[in-house]
């Protein structure tokens, strides 16, 4: 039976670009400056990699296929550098394939990097593909907003949730977001908004207005580990260590059968579930310090509160309206600000969300902070509700 | 923008040259009775490749819906419902309601629908529904 990977790998760098529209800079530049942060923070040179993921989903707009976009930008040591990509959750692709590598023993050291350019393509969302399995059967009427919106009618349908009752939920979802994101530099968005504002806001695809709907960035996040016996040979104490890495990927079962009901995500739980195997946590509500999950939109995050089980079925809305996932709540989430406020730079969210996670667990969030964390973790979801890949990686501090 | 429109397979022939001619085509399991959408060559409950292609009714029930007031950039101006809908025979279908106003007042959970063909080319007739009519 496999062991799993609680406190096999330590991570020992992180870096993160400032996300945004980021006309000053291209793919290659915005992998640099993750990358230098990263290496810095590590303290380690070049010559040290052992090799590297790299993770973008839409390689057509300039940042291109395979490993060499990484290798040139960086001028790595032609070591191996394997692209990943698994729709918005390419970024923990990236990760696992490093920190797997790691614990192989096939990399002493091992580099993720994960960048996405979008904003050059003028156009606010994600490019309308029309290929691969079933999408042209199930999916030539819908949009991305429409479809992840459909999560809200089956949520009040199931739970009894009023119109207002769930719009001022995930309303509150955003102002929160919002609240976190205007503390940070890296972030997209810095604005705070008003409850009144998102409530007003135009309508995308009822109920989710535009304040309900994360938009796309330009960015790039990346990641460094190794063994814990290599970090502390490095000098390195008070390790982030990985405690659980899944991924659940959608079989059918939620698209082609009439079982599924339209309200969750069946991937996030099986994840979520297995993740707590892996990590030893027994009481995720309790256990988990803080999170960082995929709120592409308002609504995906509060039926994540439940697929995750930190909320009780039915009772998600409930908790975010008593705060109990703001910054000075219960289990704070989205402390940088989310995909709402941090941005989205597809094949960079994954390891932006490990980002935060990792600065919190050392102390170094700044104005940020959160008093003492032991556990992060991170949820990152690609595709939509029908049909789709959700990551689950919890890290957190040696002996956790 | 054109709307964006599926390429037939030769699994999914038999479905768009059905609405092609008008006729919305299921296909069902010879050896669990299942029917099943969207098309493939074998059966997603059992299994089995023992299938066949057989006309559906055309009759359905709205299961659910959002209005869509932003648009897909291939999908026009107006808002738009994204409709889930359950047909007479069992499965569901992603879809869009057409043919009465596009308000939650006039679309009702459970209503009574009829399959509608949108000749969007030459080879795609997309299928849509529509109140049914009496
Ligand atoms: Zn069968």
């Amino acid at each position: 039976m496999a062991s799993g990977i609680k406190d096999k790998v330590a991570v020992i760098g992180m870096g993160c670009s400032k996300f945004g529209e980021r006309w000053d800079a291209g793919p290659d530049e915005l992998m640099v400056e993750a990358y230098l942060e990263a290496m810095a923070d590590a303290g380690i040179e070049p010559t040290q990699l052992d090799a590297a993921w790299f993770s973008t989903h839409v390689d057509e707009f300039g940042t291109g296929k395979g490993g060499t976009p990484l290798s040139i930008a960086l001028r790595l040591p032609n070591i191996a550098v394997t692209r990943v990509e698994n729709f918005c959750a390419s970024g923990s692709e990236a990760f696992r394939g490093a920190v797997y590598a790691v614990a192989a023993g096939a990399a002493d050291i091992a580099l993720a990097v994960g960048v996405e350019k979008l904003k050059d393509t003028g156009y606010g969302g994600l490019p309308v593909a029309n290929a691969g399995t079933l999408s042209p059967q199930v999916a030539p009427n819908g949009s991305a907003p429409g479809n992840f919106a459909q999560l809200a009618s089956a949520y009040r349908s199931k739970h009894g949730v009023s119109r207002e009752d769930l719009k001022r939920a995930i309303a509150h979802v955003s102002v929160k977001s919002h609240a976190n994101g205007a503390k940070n530099r890296k972030a997209h968005l810095q604005k705070p908004v008003t409850e009144e504002q998102v409530l007003n806001a135009p309508m995308i695809a009822e109920p989710l207005g535009l304040f309900d709907c994360c938009g796309v960035s330009d960015g790039a996040a990346a990641a460094i580990v190794t063994t814990p016996e290599i970090a502390r040979s490095l000098g390195k104490h008070d390790l982030v260590m990985v405690k659980a890495l899944q991924l659940s990927v959608s079989n059918g079962y939620e698209s082609q059968f009439n079982a599924w009901d339209g309200s969750y995500f069946h991937t996030a739980r099986i994840a979520a579930k297995k993740a707590y195997r892996e990590a030893g946590v027994e009481d995720p509500r309790r256990q988990i310090s803080m999170m960082e999950v995929h709120d592409c939109f308002s609504i995906t995050e509060l039926v994540t509160m439940e697929d995750l089980f930190i909320s009780a079925e039915g009772q998600g809305w409930r908790d975010v309206l008593d705060g109990f996932y703001d910054a000075d709540g219960g289990v704070p989430c989205q402390i940088d600000g989310g995909l709402k406020c941090f941005g989205h730079p597809i094949g960079a969210s994954g390891l932006r969300m490990l980002y935060e996670m990792y600065l919190q667990l050392q102390g170094r969030a700044g104005e940020r902070q959160l008093a003492d964390p032991v556990l992060g973790m991170t949820h990152n979801l690609g595709g939509s509700p029908a049909s789709n890949v959700c990551s689950v990686a919890i890290v957190g501090r040696e002996g956790a | 923008m054109d709307r964006i429109l599926p390429q037939p397979t030769p699994e999914t022939r038999h479905f768009w040259e059905g609405c092609k001619e008008g006729e919305l085509r299921l296909q069902r399991c010879a050896a669990c009775a299942k029917s099943y959408f969207p098309p493939r060559p074998f059966c997603p409950g059992c299994g089995s490749r023992e299938v066949e292609v057989y006309p559906a009714s055309g009759r359905a029930s709205l299961y659910s819906y959002v209005i869509n007031h932003r648009p897909r950039p291939d999908m026009g101006a107006e808002p738009h419902s994204i409709a889930v809908v359950t047909l007479e025979e069992g499965p569901r279908m992603m879809t869009n309601i057409t043919g009465c106003p596009q308000t939650p007042e006039a679309l009702q959970l459970d209503m009574p629908l009829e399959v509608t063909f949108l000749k969007a080319s030459d080879e795609i007739s997309l299928p849509l529904f529509q109140p049914a009519k009496g």
